[in-house]
């Protein structure tokens, strides 16, 4: 089989994106369309006492006007379901809807919803995650123990879910760190953040007899779907789900969430209904924040720099509900005990509760965190055997036959390799200016196979149509699809178009979510490739009078191994075809399995410590400070990753180099502040920084290949969310080098580095 | 429902500002802030952004006119601004992006009188005065006159700032404007300092003036005493604009930075306007702006 | 109601809209062209970027009515007809267009910057459009597809 050519890859959804003809949820119009606004708590916790909507319902133009009263009273949320559509005798945060309205338009809907007529009574708000984690305190929610929870999941009052990681014994642990030479123990924090993806979310809902068609911007149309099927009681193919061309995610618009509002008051309204979301409700009601964390470790090291051990604690903000979040610690344990040969390991990680908004899936949840607090301290830990921290990443990092912290022995990776490479590029250990300083960090994180569908078909005159489950976010996954599928085929990518992100014609995928798209969607468009492949062979070798086995698809046509001019073109074999049985294809492949640990001790565990193709990288970033101010700027940043086989190389560049200025964006400058009544202090993009065009350094990216086994089609792993991971503590490492000591807080912000300087300089250090 | 039109002369938007329309130029502060609630559109508005009036910049010689409709991309560029005025094209060349430089005028700047506007302490600094014309009259005001607190000026509603005025510069006179700022690009002042300065043949300074932005109620002047005044701009007398910046400053906590930190940040500001000044007043050439020229937000 | 001749993309639209309306709303909703897009309706992501007389303007916080007898240029404006740009034809090629969503804003200040300065050095160009937040590519690829565009208008 050829692998295409494509050194220039051209997108299928480009042209529409260059000329502004693609449509987004927001460009879209139906005749007669209302507007729909949202009426939100606007206060972190209480107690409902009334909410009347009989002002707001009179007003002229106002069709309806929904709050719990109106929907099927049941708790969704996988794992631990603990919220309800509109809230329900309690608001836990400020962005909990509890009325939505659709009038005539923008203005009277706005004045409709202002005219909700909300009473509470104001509760105590659960905002620290160690005060929620206190005996006696207030609780999120009061009936906890209620709610009807699904699988093995360690929950106590505000503790939504826990997990630990054990590697030998909690008491070989304790005995390990007793004996070893050198304890390094310290405290890590990192605040929330933002997935904050340019196009906010919008949703149009419209319904004929008893069917509803929602367009929304969601990364996963399958749980969007399932979502309004759940809450408002509905059989799967009663609701269909598409997504026009989706303005980014980052895992931000994962997840179920106003789809089943608007469905609702397009039904009681008798009209489509549009949701389009301001900036500041994008920031303020998804329930899909990056969850700040609490991060103790105490590492044990022996004199010759090997690590003996290591004990953490971690807690992981859940905010007022549980999105997707329930495997979040499990995660969170992982990416603090790190990719690295430890013989004792024991970490307890809790998801708690607070009255912020709800945590989720954005870009490797809890990795960044996780990853800057464990290389943080790996710098530490370095620092305190006296070694260099390159060095010391060579002697304990995993390679290809090592153990890992859950017992997981890894078959051939390139973590040793992207730790060369990186520090290689970055000419680590050069001499710089005492302002500047490379900082080095390690990252790992996990594919999820699973199962994918979809259909490829040949029509008459021989054009191709991919009809997939799968969602396109920007990364460029999807379009690779049709590269695939070309190389099966023996035919160009542009010979392809494709359909996707439509519960209605397509088969299921889990979205993009997870980086799993070309992994698993990808076998599955390959597999249905192979079935058109077959027929072509069969017609190609009955008028070519060959067999079948010998025909070669390539170029467009088909020919006789060794016979190139034996040949006819797959334009005509499609047209033959097309006159009988038709050239469909359907892919469905069984997903690789997920790796089996014996003896794997894990309490609470939701699938995530035992991992599937994992995905290693290093990134080496050079960083120059200003001491006056504590304001840093990232110079240049070499990257390199093991993702398995890269099979569309520029789109895999497009996915580092995005990932490396968000994380730069969550080192330095992206952090949600919250304030003393629990409500966010800068829901918007003056106040809440992402990196701009004049901030991004020069980033290069090399891309250790391993065809890897039980992965995605090539032997390619997921790529979108890793480069997220190592980014901020890499700079965190820099930083620390230029400081004297790291900063422990996240994002570090200029404040927050000046601080770190002032602690340790003496006062004739001060410049003013 | 907001009536609105577009004055064809100077005339007719100072009637129409008597009759009680609110004038607008670039309207990136005016429809910002009424859709954030700060405050309604105006019933009626007047745009001013056309009137040749307003228009230009001359230089004559003992005065510089800064129409009130030049736009901060116009500043930044301009090339008598540059070089004998540089704070100001410093100040301009860091507003927000190049797109809200094109459309924010310097007049509409001034009169929304924000004390973090970058352009306030250049203005300060270079001894400007605006001028405010009436259906009836004109008069000059002093920077520190017109700006009362924050977003509120001493002008009549009635009256349009129609120019910045500002003395030509003595020989051997440099100034320079440098904001702390967290990115390099789209950014508001957290803090940031003007500075002017004029050197005497032999180094030394003759007059020197500091002022800060973001640290207090309106842009703040620095009395710098006998910090500068016959001395050589050395790391003696840089310490010392530093240590009266921070103590002149009377900063707030908010989101962008605690009072503390501001109040230490605007000394490093203000050390390092007066350094850039002082070497632009000695013959160096700094390009504009000054922020990535020099220090953290220089590229490589 | 205020009535106004809107000239967009070399064509006149009649439009009557209140005088309050921004000029992104009115090209979206009157017009009826919804490449420009809006990310934040507040000056601070570019999405909305519109040249005005070939000079950029966020059009989310200019007045509609303020752009009465200037030449609105959106990005449906910039192909000739079926031949794109350099710039979009660029940022196909080399992988500046990830989601799409603030490519036409990205588009437009580049469109801008090259009519300005047709020999921009890499730092221009990252001043030049840092107006517009990019979540996706960390602007690389957007980089070399502006620097490729200018030397092939050049």
């Amino acid at each position: 089989m050829a692998i295409t050519d494509t050194p220039r890859f051209v997108r299928a959804d480009g042209p529409d994106k260059v000329t502004g003809s693609g449509r987004y949820v927001a460009d879209l119009t139906l005749t007669g369309m209302l507007t729909a606004k949202l009426r939100y708590a606007g206060i972190a916790h209480a107690r409902i006492i009334k909410i009347d909507v009989s002002a707001a319902k009179a007003i002229p133009g106002v069709f309806s006007v929904l709050t719990a009263d109106d929907v099927p009273d049941l708790r969704y949320s996988p794992v631990v379901p603990d919220r309800h559509l509109f809230a329900k005798d309690t608001v836990r945060f400020e962005g909990e809807v509890i009325a939505a309205v659709a009038a005539i338009n923008a203005e009277v809907a706005q004045q409709a919803a202002d005219a909700v007529v909300f009473e509470y009574e104001e509760l105590p708000i659960v905002a620290d995650l160690e005060a929620a984690l206190a005996p006696g305190a207030p609780l999120v929610h009061e009936d906890w123990e209620s709610y009807d929870v699904t699988g093995d999941t360690p929950r106590d009052r505000n503790v939504a879910t826990f997990s630990s990681i054990t590697k030998g014994t909690k008491e070989g642990v304790d005995a390990a760190l007793a004996a070893a030479d050198i304890v390094v123990k310290q405290r890590y924090v990192a605040d929330g953040s933002h997935a904050a993806p340019i196009e906010p979310r919008g949703v149009v809902a419209q319904w004929e007899g008893n069917k509803v068609t929602i367009w929304t911007s969601t990364q996963v149309p399958f749980d969007a779907r399932n979502g309004v099927c759940e809450t408002l009681q509905m059989p799967s193919n009663r609701v269909r789900i598409i997504v026009p061309h989706l303005g980014g995610g980052f895992g931000g618009k994962c997840g179920f969430h106003f789809e089943a509002h608007i469905a609702a008051l397009a039904k009681a309204s008798k009209r489509p209904v549009k949701l389009v979301f301001s900036r500041e409700e994008e920031f303020l009601a998804p329930d899909r924040r990056r969850e700040s964390m609490i991060i103790d470790l105490e590492t044990g090291l022996n004199a010759d720099g090997t690590i003996a051990a290591r004990r953490g604690w971690v807690a992981v903000e859940n905010g007022a509900y549980t999105a997707d979040s329930a495997f979040f610690p499990q995660l969170a344990a992982m990416h603090v005990a790190g990719p690295y040969k430890i013989p004792f390991v024991h970490i307890d990680s809790s998801l708690v509760y607070t009255n912020h908004q709800p945590s989720g899936s954005v870009r490797a949840p809890t990795a960044p965190q996780g990853c800057w607090a464990c290389e943080t301290h790996t710098d530490e830990l370095a620092k305190a055997v006296g070694m260099d921290s390159v060095a010391f990443r060579k002697l304990n990092a995993i390679d290809t036959g090592d153990e890992g912290v859950v017992g997981q022995v890894y078959g051939e990776i390139g973590l040793q390799q992207c730790l060369d490479t990186a520090t290689e590029m970055a000419g680590y250990g050069q001499d710089l200016p005492d302002d500047e300083a490379i900082g080095v960090a390690l990252g790992w994180w996990p594919s999820f196979p699973g199962a994918s569908g979809a259909f490829v078909r040949l029509d008459a005159d021989g054009a191709g149509q991919i009809v997939t489950g799968a969602q396109e976010c920007g990364t460029g996954a999807v379009m690779t699809l049709r590269q695939l599928a070309a190389d099966e085929l023996g035919m160009d990518p542009e010979d392809f178009e494709i359909i996707y992100q439509d519960t209605g014609v397509a088969p299921y995928d889990t979205g993009a979510t997870g980086s799993q798209t070309l992994l698993n969607n990808g076998r599955a468009v390959v597999a249905a490739s192979e079935q058109i492949a077959e027929q072509l062979k069969d017609h190609a070798a009955n008028m070519l009078e060959a067999a079948a086995g010998d025909i070669v698809l390539a170029n467009g046509t088909a020919h006789v191994a060794g016979s190139p001019d034996k040949s006819v073109s797959i334009a005509e074999l499609a047209e033959v075809a097309a006159g009988g049985q038709m050239l469909i294809g359907k892919g469905s492949p069984v997903p690789p399995e997920y790796p089996e640990i014996p003896g794997m001790n894990c309490v609470g565990d939701q699938g995530v410590a035992a991992w599937a193709a994992p995905q290693f990288s290093c990134h080496a970033v050079r960083v120059r400070l200003d001491r006056d101010t504590g304001v840093a700027r990232v110079l240049a940043i070499a990257c390199a990753h093991d993702s398995g086989t890269i099979i569309n190389e520029i789109a895999a560049h497009g996915q580092v180099e995005g990932g490396v200025l968000m994380g730069i964006g969550q080192a330095l400058t992206e952090g949600t502040v919250y304030g003393e009544d629990g409500r966010q202090q800068n829901p918007a993009l003056l106040e809440y920084k992402l990196q701009t065009f004049a901030d991004a350094p020069p980033i290069s990216t090399a891309f250790i290949q391993i065809a890897t086994a039980e992965a995605g089609p090539r032997g390619a792993k997921g790529l979108a969310e890793a480069p997220n991971v190592p980014t901020a503590a890499a700079i965190s490492n820099a930083l620390a080098k230029i400081v004297g000591q790291p900063i422990r807080q996240l994002p570090m912000t200029a404040e927050r580095v000046w601080e770190a300087t002032l602690s340790i300089a003496d006062d004739s250090g001060e410049t003013a | 429902m907001t009536t609105f039109s577009i004055a064809q002369s100077l005339d007719q938007a100072l009637q129409a500002l008597a009759d009680g329309a609110r004038p607008v130029a670039g309207g990136t502060d005016l429809v910002v802030g009424s859709r954030q609630g700060k405050a309604p559109l105006p019933d009626t508005v007047i745009a001013i952004d056309r009137l040749d009036e307003l228009a230009g910049i001359s230089l004559s010689d003992d005065q510089l006119r800064i129409g009130a409709m030049v736009t901060h991309a116009q500043l930044m560029v301009d090339p008598i601004i540059a070089e004998h005025f540089s704070a100001i094209a410093d100040a301009a060349a860091l507003v927000g992006s190049p797109s809200t430089r094109n459309v924010g005028t310097l007049g509409g700047n001034v009169m929304n009188g924000s004390p973090a506007m970058d352009t306030g302490a250049p203005l300060i600094v270079l001894g400007a005065t605006a001028e405010l014309q009436t259906t009836s009259g004109n008069r000059q005001v002093t920077m520190e006159e017109l700006w009362v607190s924050p977003g509120k000026t001493s002008a009549n509603a009635d009256e349009l700032c129609v120019a910045l005025n500002m003395p030509a510069r003595p020989a051997n006179s440099g100034s320079a404007y440098v904001r702390l700022e967290y990115r390099r690009a789209m950014e508001i002042a957290v803090v940031g300092a003007a500075a002017s300065v004029t050197l005497d043949d032999g180094g030394m300074v003759t007059d020197a003036r500091v002022a800060l932005t973001a640290v207090a109620a309106t842009i703040l002047a620095v009395d710098l005493g006998d910090a500068l005044a016959g001395k050589p701009i050395d790391e003696a007398s840089l310490a010392a604009v530093a240590k009266i910046a921070s103590e002149t400053a009377t900063p707030i906590s908010d989101l962008r930075a605690t009072d503390r930190y501001r109040r230490h940040t605007v000394g490093v500001m203000a050390r390092r306007a007066v350094e850039a000044a002082g070497r632009r007043a000695g013959g160096e050439t700094i390009a504009i702006p000054v922020n990535r020229t020099l220090g953290i937000g220089a590229s490589q | 109601m205020h009535h106004m001749n809107l000239d967009v993309n070399g064509m006149s639209y009649p439009i009557t809209a209140d005088a309050s309306r921004n000029l992104l709303s009115v090209l979206r909703n009157e017009v009826g062209l919804t490449g420009t897009k809006e990310g934040c309706d507040d000056c601070e992501c570019g999405a909305c970027m519109v040249l005005l007389d070939g000079q950029p303007v966020n059009s989310c916080s200019y007045l509609a009515a303020q752009a009465e007898g200037r030449a609105v240029t959106t990005i449906e404006g910039l192909a000739d007809g079926d031949d794109l740009h350099p710039l979009q034809a660029k940022m196909l090629e080399l992988g500046g267009v990830q989601c799409g969503f603030c490519t036409p804003g990205m588009i437009m200040s580049a469109k801008a910057l090259l009519d300005r300065n047709p020999e921009p050095s890499e730092e221009e160009i990252r001043i030049g459009l840092s107006g517009n937040l990019c979540r996706c590519t960390g602007y690389a690829k957007i980089l070399a597809a502006v620097g490729e565009a200018a030397v092939e208008i050049r």
